[in-house]
């Protein structure tokens, strides 16, 4: 289709409504840059944005600001734990998080942490799964309503350019980020994620590059099945 | 007691898109709580006002600013947008959402995913919130016939198709496709060549 006939579609296709054909040739005109398509795409996509000053305003829980602060807080210093054995933390994880969380950082993000960490093991609808693959062994509790724990040892060593990310695989459709953590020297990490978890089916551990990726690009190396 | 309209336009007021997004990808964890303060009302409203209940918007909101997150080393700093962009990724968050939930998953993610790519945000106007904006919006939506609304309101709100909008209104697909155009354009011309230049 010729970018005249199209542009009476650029609105409804960056309101995300155009159907085929339209849809389709819209984006062959955008990949190829097309010098019609792409500053007329761009004008409607700004409308549609303005938009959403039209919505009512809600006045979000003060709640929501801490979990999305706190998925990005590092996690290495704070969440790691040394010096424990191992095979406590199956036993004993409420006592093992009082004690393993590092005493170096301020009181405060500590405090919260295991506050969000106590939440997750003291729901009675907590899944605890254990997991004991030789090249990584430890524990995960999933709560449907306060997030998740995973405790880990023997992870693998990571380039200083590479992370590990939590992953939720829902029942149904692609895995859902679920943060990025990194290990302590002892290759030990706690790691918790704070929020809601829904229709989980299993969680799982990648390495991703630094920051994370919005879709797994290595193959799992945990994988838990809830 | 401050209006929401005002507070809203002084959250959006703050630091330039270029600076906050280089600390995003300086990965400064300041950052993330610099960009929730500025939209982060914003696009919890939008999420509510989509999926309508307040703990799954809570869901979506965090996921959309971890997307952010991920996502922000592809993001042009000098050039991009990042309030119509992270808007985008929160409207499409809150769209899958209710579509997975209606067994509506005929439009998948990966498509949600092509189409809030950071590079699509790239020279569009910055400043698209703004209380004039707003205002002009709003007298402008006011404006349109209520067959205009209704479809306005089934795209943006519900994300349907203008095939599943035929559908819903019982009306030829040609009609629908008429009222969406009208519609967009009274709205484009309403807010100005300065608003979509």
């Amino acid at each position: 289709m010729t970018c005249l006939e199209l542009q009476q579609d650029y609105g409804a296709y960056s309101l995300g409504v155009a159907d085929n054909p339209e849809r389709t040739e819209i984006d062959e005109h955008l990949a190829r840059g097309c010098p019609n398509c792409v500053p007329g795409v761009r004008n409607a996509r700004t409308t549609v944005a303005v938009l959403a000053t039209a919505v009512k305003i809600a006045e979000p829980p003060a709640r929501l600001r801490r979990r999305v602060i706190a998925m990005v807080t590092p996690q290495e210093e704070e969440r790691r734990f040394t010096m424990l054995p191992w095979a406590v933390a199956g036993l004993l994880a409420v006592a093992l998080i009082a004690v393993a969380i590092s005493v170096r950082r301020p009181a405060a993000p500590d405090t919260a942490r295991l506050d969000q960490a106590l939440s997750v093991l003291n729901d009675p609808a907590a899944k605890d799964v254990s997991f004991g693959d030789p090249a990584a062994r430890g524990r995960v509790f999933v709560s449907p309503g306060q997030g998740i724990v995973l405790i880990a040892a023997h992870l693998p060593k990571l380039d200083a350019n590479r992370t590990f990310e939590l992953w939720v695989i829902p029942t149904k459709g692609n895995p859902i980020p679920a943060g990025t953590f990194r290990s302590g020297a002892d290759a030990t990490a706690l790691y918790v994620r704070p929020g809601p978890v829904e229709n989980a089916a299993a969680v799982a551990v990648t390495v991703e590059p630094e920051g994370g990726s919005p879709q797994p690009t290595t193959a799992p190396f945990i994988v838990t099945k809830l | 007691m401050m209006i929401p309209g005002l507070l809203l336009a002084l959250e959006l007021s703050g630091e330039n898109d270029e600076a906050l997004a280089r600390r995003l990808q300086c990965r400064e964890p300041q950052a993330m709580a610099d960009l929730y303060d500025r939209f982060g009302r914003l696009v919890y409203s939008v999420v509510l006002s989509i999926v309508r209940e307040p703990a799954v918007a809570e869901d979506l909101v965090q996921e959309t600013f971890l997307r952010v997150w991920n996502r922000v080393h592809g993001f042009d700093a000098a050039r991009g947008a990042l309030g119509p962009w992270i808007l985008a990724i929160a409207r499409n968050r809150a769209i899958d959402h209710i579509r997975s939930v209606g067994s509506r998953m005929d439009r998948n993610s990966f498509e949600f995913d092509a189409r809030e790519h950071p590079s699509l945000f790239v020279d569009m106007e910055r400043e698209v919130f703004n209380t004039d904006h707003a205002r002009i919006i709003r007298a402008a939506l006011a404006k349109l016939s209520a067959n205009q609304q209704k479809v306005i309101e089934l795209a943006y709100y519900e994300g349907l198709s203008q095939t599943e909008i035929a559908e819903r209104m019982d009306q030829p697909l040609g009609t629908v496709k008429t009222w969406v155009r009208a519609a967009l354009k009274h709205l484009r011309d309403e807010l100005g060549q300065e608003a979509v230049a």
